[in-house]
């Protein structure tokens, strides 16, 4: 009796194996049969951000539609968490299917994709010209001499602040141009005595500040290698930390616990400055009400670390084509749309706000347009200008890993720990966790 | 073939599609998780490495952090749970309370709604300017909003109300269905010998409900060492790893961080072996075979 469950077993698990190469086979001669035929293809790209990546995917679409009517794009919107597991979870099973075409990854995160499944991705050295993107997007992009991203969302960064609590606290918007962290929370202090309004927003669990304050010197959690944890001896991570500590002992900041409640504190009225990424820009004017009140200044530069600038990046992202039937098509996509076509560019700048990293688009006459909103500055030149200053770094495979180990770190720190051990832990633990 | 053999192979034909199945869908990944437990890299670099990952389970802060704030609901939120619930299924058991139905239901309710749409309100509620602190600043209660969610130990509190509110109807349920099985005429016979409410309680209620009690505190151990989607939605496990649990410790290995699916395997197989540890405590600790 044993011996015919065996063989009955046996015979569901061959059968089920059968199925499974069956399946694969099928699968490659349908992506064979596709590309060979001209017939109308059809690709897919999951983004995330409704009013920025998506607006930019439906414009790059009807811009390439118009002259290739042939291919048809379907856009997914998905949040960005989803992307990451769905794309990990689909590229180590090693089924390509339901998988996009394209896909955006943010920079922070596109090392470890690219390490971690090295085949999974169409190389796009082809496709567009390296050199006419901001160098800082290429490190994270490529790997081993090949681009695989066509770099877009800046992420450069800027300081948003309200012109009128700088008014009522004495000072202008000149006073916060290029200026150090320490001046920046000593006009903080300032605004908060006169307005009774804090400073800015932030929340505990998001290290993006120091993020900023860390890449304005040049410096990441990783030595160039993107691999080997540099925590104790980084005198740029150090000041990170006693910078934050300083902002929090000011009483200047307002605790928020998530997105919404981050938008709402700005737009409300509650906080006198966002010090972020551009990408916020569309949050800042949702708040109609506000307009002719907000003006951008250059980051802040860390106070003590001769390297640090009045530039930095927070969490840009770029376009991935994926190693799967319909590559072709989608870089050529890429290629002719975002890879090269400055006009379209112009269309992204006066419809979503969106600005690139493409540097032949900087000449267009969308770039030089002055916006009401922020009292007529040239934002969209403003931030193109520091773009090009950024500090390349490499963020290597481990940035969100190390991100919270320091998270942990920074709290213990707040309650009194001290700073050496605070980092000479972070330092231990990072060792023996990135392998 | 005889007779015997031949109805043993007919019944065994019956359950065979049911037992290929949990063959491929529980045994089947169940010893794939294993193996990938030895193995160590990123993504699908996986290569076998012994025992490391169960060592660096032992140094990794992380995961220690997690354990412990795992043991700290489990310890502070299933005995409360499960008191709680013993205590409303005996009010709601009361031949004389009106709105029976009323109160059973709205006490069950919070178990079927979604877990993230309850998890997202909790958020709000709790939030620096949400319902709760705007509440509490009103009856004067506290001078300044308690940080619900971004302190350390607030934090803790408010994951802690939130999965009692949802549970403590559900293993509710299961009490009053046991109470209803207690023959009243248990209780009359007490009530005639003079015993008190609280007495009848303690020597008949409690040890008649012995089993519920059993099951309903492995099933809330099981649930909590796998507790995840609160977590996940309220906190996010911070603020720094300070509401993290162990099954959001093995999302962040396989999904935040970059992938190492081997060592969050690993993670996996320390819950397994916990709950293991736990329900044969349990059991021992009920002391009863029939349990």
């Amino acid at each position: 009796m044993r011996k015919m469950m065996a063989v009955v077993l046996a015979g569901m698990i061959a059968l089920t194996a059968a199925c499974g190469t069956n399946n694969n086979t099928t699968d490659s001669g349908n992506a064979g049969g596709d590309n060979g035929g001209k017939e109308t293809e059809k690709i897919t790209i999951w983004a995330w951000d409704p009013n920025f990546n998506i607006k930019v995917l439906n414009l790059a679409k009807d811009t390439y539609g118009a002259e290739n009517p042939d291919l048809d794009i379907e856009i997914i919107e998905n949040a960005q968490n989803d992307i990451v597991s769905k794309l990990n979870t689909g590229m180590s099973s090693g089924t390509t299917k339901g998988l996009p075409n394209i896909v955006l990854i943010e920079d922070y995160r596109a090392q470890g994709f690219l390490q971690a499944y090295p085949d999974m991705f169409y190389p796009l050295n082809d496709t567009f010209k390296a050199e006419d993107f901001a160098d800082y997007k290429l490190g994270p992009t490529s790997l081993d001499g090949k681009n695989y991203g066509l770099p877009f969302d800046s992420g450069v960064t800027g300081l948003y602040v309200r012109t009128d609590y700088l008014e009522q606290a004495g000072y202008t918007v000149d006073d916060v141009q290029n200026i150090t962290w320490d001046k920046y929370i000593e006009i903080g202090k300032a605004v908060k005595e006169k307005t009774g309004k804090d400073w800015l927003s932030l929340d505990p669990n998001d290290l993006g500040i120091m993020r900023i304050m860390i890449q304005s010197a040049g410096a990441w959690y990783t030595d160039e290698d993107g691999k080997t944890p540099n925590i104790q001896n980084n005198p740029a991570i150090k000041e990170s930390f006693e910078t934050y500590k300083k902002l929090m002992d000011a009483n200047i900041v307002k605790v928020h616990a998530d997105w919404s409640q981050f938008v709402a504190n700005n737009n409300s009225g509650a906080v006198g400055s966002v010090p972020t990424g551009n990408w916020f820009t569309p949050s800042i004017t949702a708040a109609a009400d506000q307009a002719g009140k907000w003006a951008v200044a250059p980051i802040p530069k860390l106070t003590n670390n001769a390297d640090s600038i009045n530039a930095s990046n927070l969490g840009g992202s770029s376009w991935y084509v994926l190693n799967v039937p319909g590559k072709e098509a989608a870089a050529e996509f890429l290629g002719k749309t975002l890879g090269s076509n400055v006009d379209l560019y112009q269309t992204l700048i006066t419809e979503v706000g969106a600005i690139g990293t493409y540097k032949p688009a900087a000449e267009g006459e969308a770039y030089k347009a002055a916006n009401e909103f922020f009292a007529g500055q040239n934002i969209v030149q403003d931030f193109a200008r520091w773009t090009a200053e950024i500090p390349n770094v490499n963020y290597g495979m481990h940035t969100y890993a190390i991100d919270d180990i320091l998270k942990v770190e920074l709290q213990n720190y707040l309650n009194g720990k001290s700073i050496d051990d605070v980092l000479a832990d972070a330092q231990k633990q990072a060792d023996s966790q990135i392998k | 073939m005889n007779i015997k053999a031949k109805t043993n192979a007919i019944s065994w034909s019956f359950i065979a599609v049911a037992v290929i199945m949990i063959c491929v869908f529980y045994f089947y990944p169940m010893i794939q998780a294993l193996i990938m437990s030895f193995q160590s890299g990123t993504g699908t670099n996986l290569s076998f490495v012994g025992l490391d990952n169960y060592k660096r389970l032992l140094s990794d802060t992380s995961f220690l952090t997690a354990l412990k704030n795992t043991s700290i609901y489990l310890i502070v939120q299933v005995p409360i749970m499960i008191l709680l619930a013993m205590f409303i299924s005996v009010l709601l058991n009361d031949k004389n309370l009106k709105l029976k139905g009323f109160f059973r239901t709205a006490i069950f309710l919070p178990a079927v709604t979604s877990l993230v749409a309850y998890s997202v309100i909790f958020k709000y509620l709790f939030g620096p300017d949400g319902l709760i602190n705007t509440m509490l600043l009103k009856l004067h209660i506290v001078n300044a909003p308690i940080e619900w969610i971004t302190d350390p130990f607030w934090a803790k509190i408010t994951i802690i109300i939130a999965i009692t509110w949802r549970w403590t109807g559900y293993n509710m349920i299961f009490y009053l269905s046991a109470l209803q099985n207690i023959d009243n005429s248990i209780y009359e016979a007490a009530r005639i010998d003079g015993a008190s409410s609280f007495r009848q309680f303690r020597s008949i209620t409690v040890p008649l409900l012995k089993p519920i009690i059993l099951f309903t505190s492995i099933t809330s151990t099981i649930g909590t060492l796998q507790l995840f989607d609160e977590v996940m939605n309220i906190t996010k496990g911070g603020p720094g790893n300070a509401t993290m649990t162990l099954s959001q410790y093995i999302y962040d290995l396989s999904f935040k961080y970059t992938p190492n699916f081997g060592y969050a395997a690993t993670v996996s197989y320390a819950i397994v072996i916990l709950i293991v540890i736990f329900s044969i405590l349990q059991f021992k600790l009920a002391g009863d075979k029939n349990g």
